[in-house]
Parts: structure tokens; sequence; C-alpha cells
């Protein structure tokens, strides 16, 4: 288990009904810590519509976690 | 002789005296401006001349005419000096002949007076200390115009009925400029008077003149960029002024790019603008970009957003992009290198409009937009005058209401080819998606389900009698909780269309035969 902190952007912060948590996880990968808080918050975009960046880059979602890592999901947005 | 004229070598009064020379003349007054050795209690050791020429020659000009007319002279002018000048130069020249010296005097005065308070001249001054700075022409230096004059106002009221014509024929003048005055960003280091001529031979295509759109129009256009594109095929609704400020309510239903052009004219009327009161598309986006410098994409739909970048791709022009989503916005710039990300390379699947929210839908405090516009008008003056844009390539995250900004370094990904891809290949043929009927009634006995898929707070605006009867919130559908039985024949409604399009084929997606979508929602059929 490592601790990680996520942060949130647009309808993800709605549904998680925060900006930003820091989590207690098993998680190795983006895509198995989005599986973890998708079932968590309940939240609705899948994985393929989204974009996910580690320490301020973007990542692979098979890239690998490591403990304190920051993880931002990002959905895209259009409102203009 | 040139009435007004700038000259990088020492001042021949000499020719100017001949070329003002004329029988009919029974007086010459000239005036010189020297630099002297202090300002302001500092020493002075030299001092340098910046002009912005295009606009100063033109105004210098209109001044001596100015002069010429008012004061009944036969013949005026004015040199002024630019670069460097030592102690004791001449840093400028004024000429007047005329049939009596009264007159020669007052128009001298007049010039001198007039050139400093109106030319866009700078000077930066070399203190003895080793020190420098730039100081702006007189009238630059105060706070406006009319508190530049007032001093000189008060005094020449005080001499009578004439001094107070003449302080108040001024303030009509200095209202009829023919531009605004770059002065504040031409002393910028990094601006000067060669940036400000790269902005005057600029041009930007923006697309979308709605939240991010009103302010990079109105910034580009201050700024003295010489030609803008306008396109947006919206007109101007009630719902968009709080962040589309702009516009006005007796604006209300006209075309949103004859407006914005008309209201750049009044802020700038140098710049020559091009309106596109239609929607942009892959049709007609590269034909319009190929005319311009850069495109600054302000939509508020993933389909125009990938069809600008597809665009500025495949000419090679730099774009940039932004959206805004309640309080949050994104920001990035493609330019045309090899190592830099275009948006498919960020968004290798093109997000299907409707599903995440836009403006309408989400909501949107108007500062949100205005500030994401006014950084897309600064990364757009920066290409445009040649600055670097930003260490290496980024999707820039803000979050206005907890004050976050996040700079997520972004990569060419090498799976993109940078190529356009067709948008539309989510969708099940559009044409049998969509369907078109001319109110509700006919809707209704088509023998289709009618569904509202608004947010409850848009039906609360309804009227009660017209609405809809089967509710289902979008939301709730996104919420996976809606449970539609898959026999049914359903018409999904929207406000607009866009919502209910996205559904359906969402729908169809996930094995419903028989779901279609309102061309042009609630907007279209006239309730």
């Amino acid at each position: 288990m490592k601790q990680i902190t996520l942060q949130y952007f647009a309808v993800l912060r709605e549904q998680a009904g925060c900006s930003e948590e820091r989590l207690e996880t098993a998680a190795t990968t983006p895509a198995e810590l989005y599986e973890e808080v998708r079932v968590k918050h309940g939240f609705t975009l899948p994985l393929s519509m989204l974009r996910v960046a580690v320490n301020e880059e973007f990542r692979d979602w098979s890239s690998a976690l490591e403990a304190n890592d920051r993880v931002v999901f990002i959905p895209p947005v259009a409102g203009g | 002789m040139q009435p007004f004229s700038f000259s990088s070598a020492p001042i021949d009064t000499a020719r100017g005296r001949e070329a003002l020379a004329d029988p009919a003349c029974g007086g010459y007054v000239t005036f010189e401006g020297w630099v002297r050795d202090h300002n302001e209690g500092r020493a002075v050791r030299r001092l340098e001349y910046e002009a912005y020429a295009v606009l100063a020659e033109r105004e210098g000009e209109r001044i001596v005419a100015e002069a010429i007319a008012k004061y009944g002279v036969q013949h005026a002018a004015c040199v002024h000096r630019i670069g460097d000048l030592g102690l004791g130069e001449m840093a400028v020249w004024v000429g007047v002949s005329s049939r009596h010296r009264a007159e020669a005097f007052a128009a001298c005065r007049y010039i001198i007076d007039e050139v400093k308070h109106r030319v866009p001249i700078w000077k930066k001054e070399h203190y003895v200390d080793g020190d420098s700075g730039w100081v702006n022409c007189e009238r630059c230096a105060q706070p406006g115009e009319h508190a530049s004059h007032s001093a000189e106002g008060t005094t020449l009221a005080a001499g009578g009925a004439h001094g107070h014509e003449h302080a108040h024929a001024h303030a009509a003048e200095t209202h009829g400029h023919a531009a605004p005055d770059f002065s504040r960003q031409i002393a910028l280091p990094e601006v000067g008077a060669v940036g400000q001529q790269r902005l005057r031979e600029g041009s930007v295509l923006v697309i979308g003149a709605g939240g991010l759109g009103v302010p990079v129009l109105q910034y580009l256009a201050a700024a003295g960029v010489g030609r803008l594109g306008i396109v947006d095929g919206d007109v101007v609704e009630a719902s968009n002024l709080h962040r589309q400020p702009l516009y006005g309510v007796a604006d209300i239903g006209k075309a949103k790019a004859t407006v914005a052009a008309a209201r750049l004219r009044q802020l700038n009327p140098e710049v020559t603008l091009a309106v596109h009161a239609e929607r942009a598309n892959t049709g007609n986006l590269a034909d319009w970009l190929a005319r311009y410098d850069l495109v600054v994409d302000c939509s508020d739909n993933f389909a125009t957003k990938f069809a600008v970048n597809d665009a500025a791709v495949i000419l090679g022009k730099p774009a940039v992009f932004a959206s805004v989503y309640q309080y949050e916005g994104q920001l990035q710039v493609y330019l045309p290198r090899e190592d830099w990300p275009c948006l498919r390379c960020l968004w290798p699947e093109a997000p299907r409009d409707g599903l995440v929210g836009n403006c309408a839908q989400a909501g949107v405090l108007g500062p949100v937009p205005a500030a994401l516009g006014a950084m897309q008008a600064m990364q757009a003056l920066k290409i445009l005058l040649g600055l670097p844009v930003e260490s290496a390539p980024a999707l820039h995250v803000f979050d206005l209401l907890g004050m976050h900004w996040r700079t997520l370094k972004a990569a060419r990904n090498p799976a993109c080819d940078h190529s356009p891809r067709d948008l539309q290949t989510h969708a099940i043929e559009p044409a049998v998606l969509e369907l078109e009927y001319p109110n509700l009634a006919a809707a209704r006995a088509s023998g289709l389900t009618l569904i509202d898929i608004r947010e409850p707070w848009e039906r609360a605006m309804d009227d009660p009698d017209a609405q809809i009867e089967w509710h289902l919130p979008l939301s709730v559908f996104l919420q996976g909780s809606a449970a539609l039985p898959p026999e049914g024949r359903y018409l999904i409604v929207c406000a607009h269309g866009v919502r209910s399009l996205a559904l359906a084929e969402h729908l169809r997606s996930l094995g419903y035969p028989a779901v279609y979508s309102l061309v042009g929602g609630l907007a279209a059929v006239g309730r």
C-alpha cells in the first residue's frame, strides 16, 4: 500500500465532491487507480475519454505508480 | 520637405530654413529642443529616442496641418531625432514662416507642445550613475489626455477667452485619434517599436466570439494586430451577456460576428476585420486559416476544436486552444514543430459533444472564460511578437475556484501522425439518428415516445402545459441509473439537439435499435 495524492477536474470534481484527496492504495498503475476511484465515487466517464498526468507529466495508463505520486485525471472540456 | 519627419542624423536647420523661406513671409520662428544634463533631479549623460514611426509620422503631420490651419501661417515643419543623442544635441526642431510674427510664434509653440503631448516617442535616459530608464513622451507620462492638459488649460484660460478656446479645441482634437496609442506596450523591452510593427503586420483567425472569443478579440484589436477574422454562426442571446460583455441587451438576436466587428472598429478603427457569420467546420476552416498567421480556438464544442487542430496541422500554423467548464479552464498551444504535440496527440479519441458538458448545460461564471481568453490573447501576441511561447509543450489546467494552476507537460504522441481523422466514426449514420419535426404535436403524432433529457432547472422555465411528460435528465442517464425498455421507440429531446444526439448515439451503441434525436431540440420546434 502507498499514499497517493489525487486531483480532480471538471465533471470528475463534481462527482467526487472534492478537488483533491489523499488515498492509501494498492494500485500499481493509473488505470488500476482510476478503476478504484471510479467505483468509490461513481464516476460516469470511461477511462478511454480521460488523460492522466503523474507528477505534472502526461503518462500512459499502464505506467508504474510510486508512493507519493501526484495523480491528476483530466477529462476533456469544450466550453467556450 | 516633409511637414513632419524623423532623422537619425543631426538635424540640418539650414535646410529647414531654406524650405520654409517665402518672399511673402515677414517672420520666421524656430524652436530647438536640446538634450539637457538633468531630469527630475537626476544627472543625465545621454538619451536614446525611439518612435512608433508609422503612427508618429501621421500624427506629426496632422499637428503641423492643424497649426497652419489654426494660425494661418504660410509654412511649418518639424523634425524629430531618433537614436542615440549626447548632451547638448538637438532632439527636435520646429520651423514656422508667416506674414507676421505673432502667428508664427503661436504656431511654433502649438506644434512643439502638441508633438510632445501626442506623438508616440519614447526616450531612454542614461544617467551619470550608470542607471537608465525609459521615459514616455510627455503625454504618456500623465494618467490621461485630459490630465496632461489640465495645467496648460488653466494657464491659458487665465489669459482670456482665446486661451480657453484653445484648450477646448485641443481636447476635441485628441478625441479624434485614428487609432489607440500603443505607448504603454511599446515601452516594454520585448515589444518596442519593432514589435508593434510586427503586430500591425500580423493576422489572427478567431473561432468563436463567445466567452473566450470576446476577450481574445478585444485584446488583439486593442494591441494593434493588423487583421482579425471573426468566425461565429450564433446570434447574441440574453444568456450570453454575463460572460460576453462586448454585447449588450440591444444586440440580442443579432449575429455575434457582425456585432463584435462593429464594437472592435470603435476600439481600433485601423484593424482590418473579416466577418464570417457562420459555423466553422472541416469544409471552410482550412480555406480561411490559409490567409492568417495563426488561429485562436474559442469554440464550445469538440467537433470544431478538432477541425481547427486539423486545419492548423495541415497548414503548419500555430493554434491557441482553450476550453472552460464551470470554474475550470484548459489552455494548450500547438506550434508547427516536429516535436510539438497537437490536440490529437493529447486526446487520441476525439471526445463526442454532449457527454461532458458545456457552458449552457454545466453553468459558468463570466470571469472564468474571460481569464482563459485573456491568456489565449497573451499567447497569440507572443507568437506574433516572436517571443518564446512556453519552455515546453504543456496542457495548463486552471481551477479558479480553488486557485490552482497545474502545468502538465505534454509530449508528441508517437501513435499520432498529426493527421485529421473523421470525427463521425462513432456515429451510426446521423441521417437516421436525427429526426426533424415542425412542432412537438407532430413529433408526438409520430408514434415515438418522447423523452426530455434536460436538467430539472431547464424544465423549470417551461410552460407546464407544454412539457414533455417523460423527464429523464441526462445526468441520471450518465450515472447509469436510468433503465429504458430496449424494445421501445424513443425520440430524445433536449434544448438544442446536441445532448440528445449524443445520448441517442450512445444508446444505439448499447443496442437500442430505435432511438432518435430531435434535430435542433426544443429551440427548433417553436414551443
